[in-house]
């Protein structure tokens, strides 16, 4: 007997729906094994690259490390952020440029007896399209950079005027001179004048960027030799070289440094050439 | 076969066609997204590509397509057309559940964080839900299987109607037993084929040509000389 399509429909219901509800207590039942968790692996992060201290600010570079290295192609673009430096308690924002992170704090008197520094913040941007915060926080060494050159030079009866610019994070006294000479940049050179021995002028510069001048006298009084060619420029000469190797007192806190240094200055004078 | 139950047949193939290449639900991001793809939820998290398959994803596509067939193979009752419907039902209920198992497992927030040796990074993945357009084709399904479970899928009924199936409808309707040939309907000692826009009756060797009120009388006088059966007609019966 064929049975009736009442029961045919009835029992494929029946059937199709318990198949249906153990499918989805199967389902519930199986998730977590079916379930895989990513999370990013070798994600770029900041380090402080460099804290360098100068007359003007103290500078503060943050590097991107893993910055789209194989095998994770995740490619990080700065666009802004801020760091707070744990010691000194400033906080400023950083400013991209060429995709470089710097930060710029004002000079506080405190970091000239700093050694290194902790440096925490968060750098914000964009990593493969997507909006992206990468906070860090890292311990760096501090480089103090003091700059002195000469900026300008002039003779002029047997009186050397040596204008020097000093950068410096902490006073410093400017001298003694040993083994200084000005010469004709010329071939053969000449000799304007040239000592054997230490110059024992100093000069005091606070701080800070300023401008000072060295006035030295330069005759055979400054010592036994001293060999002064001539009181002026010589004639036919325009273009001289100024060897002027100096020690500088740097006053830290902590007690002087002194290192010496070679400052050179090639000049021209008059409209000659 | 119904034109209205190969059109139920042709959605379908649509629905599944279609989701080979448009997911049905998808978290759409940068670099995160989730698609519903009939093998399984296909994830995307910067570059990685993971397939999470979860069995109700399949049941979706095994009870669409069964929706889709059995009103063709079980052309008999009209019981054929309410189990597409169910079909149909549990098709759409059978995603449903799948999308809810992406909100109760697969959940995401739209960020991720991850450490790094000096700190962490935040990534901000903001997500959009999208329904894919196989989800409305499978919604025009249950909709078009429920009309046609309603209808007996005789909603097209429109245009001049076969005299063939004219005849069978008055066999039927007096429970006269009669079988289908090629192009017409045997009763009894006589068979009746359609021959252009005209009929032709067959009694033994002889062959005439009958119009429609004539071949009616003739098969209700051969049906009445047999016993009393059921006819067939397409989801014709309870």
């Amino acid at each position: 007997m064929v049975p009736s399509p009442l029961k045919i429909t009835l029992l494929i219901s029946i059937l199709s729906i318990i198949i249906a509800l153990i499918l989805i207590w199967g389902t519930a039942q199986i998730a977590p094994s079916i379930i895989h968790y990513s999370t990013l692996s070798n994600a770029p992060y900041i380090k402080v690259e460099s804290i360098n201290v100068t007359s003007n600010g103290v500078y503060i570079r943050l590097a991107v490390i893993n910055n789209g290295t194989p095998p994770s192609p995740l490619v990080f673009k700065p666009t802004g952020g801020w760091v707070e430096v744990v010691e000194t308690g400033q906080v400023v924002n950083v400013t991209v440029i060429n995709g470089t992170v710097i930060a710029k704090l004002p000079l506080t008197p405190q970091w000239v007896g700093l050694a290194s520094v902790g440096v925490k913040g968060i750098v914000s941007g964009t990593l493969n399209g997507s909006r992206a915060y990468i906070a860090f926080f890292d311990v760096a060494p501090i480089h103090i950079i003091n700059t002195i050159g000469i900026t300008n030079v002039s003779y002029a009866d047997c009186v050397l005027n040596v204008t020097l610019s000093v950068n410096t994070v902490v006073p410093v006294v400017i001298g003694p001179i040993i083994n200084m000479s000005l010469f004709t940049v010329s071939t053969p050179g000449y000799y304007v004048f040239e000592t054997i021995g230490i110059i024992n002028t100093t000069i005091y510069a606070p701080a800070g960027s300023h401008n000072v001048t060295l006035t030295i006298q330069v005759s055979p009084a400054l010592g036994r030799y001293t060999y002064v060619y001539s009181c002026n420029y010589l004639s036919g000469f325009s273009k001289y070289t100024l060897w002027l190797p100096i020690g500088v007192t740097y006053m830290y806190p902590t007690g002087n440094v002194t290192s010496y240094t070679l400052l050179t200055k090639t000049f021209v004078v008059g409209g000659g050439s | 076969m119904r034109i209205e139950a190969l059109l139920q047949f042709a959605l379908v193939i649509a629905f599944i066609v279609l989701w080979v290449f448009v997911p049905t639900w998808s978290m759409s991001g940068v670099n995160y997204s989730i698609s519903l793809m009939p093998w399984g939820y296909v994830v995307r998290f910067f570059g990685e590509i993971h397939v999470i398959p979860p069995p109700t994803v399949y049941a979706v596509w095994l009870f669409a397509i069964d929706a889709g067939l059995l009103p063709l193979i079980w052309r008999r009752s009209r019981y054929s057309l309410y189990l597409a419907t169910l079909f149909s039902v549990l098709s759409l209920s059978m995603l449903m559940d799948t999308i809810l198992f992406q909100q109760r497992y697969l959940q995401f927030h739209g960020y991720t964080i991850a450490p790094t040796p000096n700190g962490y990074i935040y990534v901000s993945l903001p997500t959009k839900p999208v329904l894919g357009l196989p989800t409305y084709v499978l919604l025009a399904l249950v909709i078009l299987s429920i009309f046609n479970m309603v209808t007996r899928a005789r909603w097209l009924g429109t245009g001049p109607e076969d005299p063939i199936v004219a005849v069978e409808r008055v066999l039927k309707a007096l429970h006269i037993e009669y079988s289908r040939i090629e192009g017409g309907v045997e009763v009894g000692g006589i068979k009746i084929t359609r021959q252009g826009s005209s009929l032709r009756l067959v009694r033994g060797s002889e062959a005439i040509e009958v119009d429609l009120k004539t071949a009616i009388i003739e098969t209700i006088k051969a049906g009445l000389k047999q016993p009393v059966s059921v006819g067939v007609v397409d989801y014709g019966e309870d």
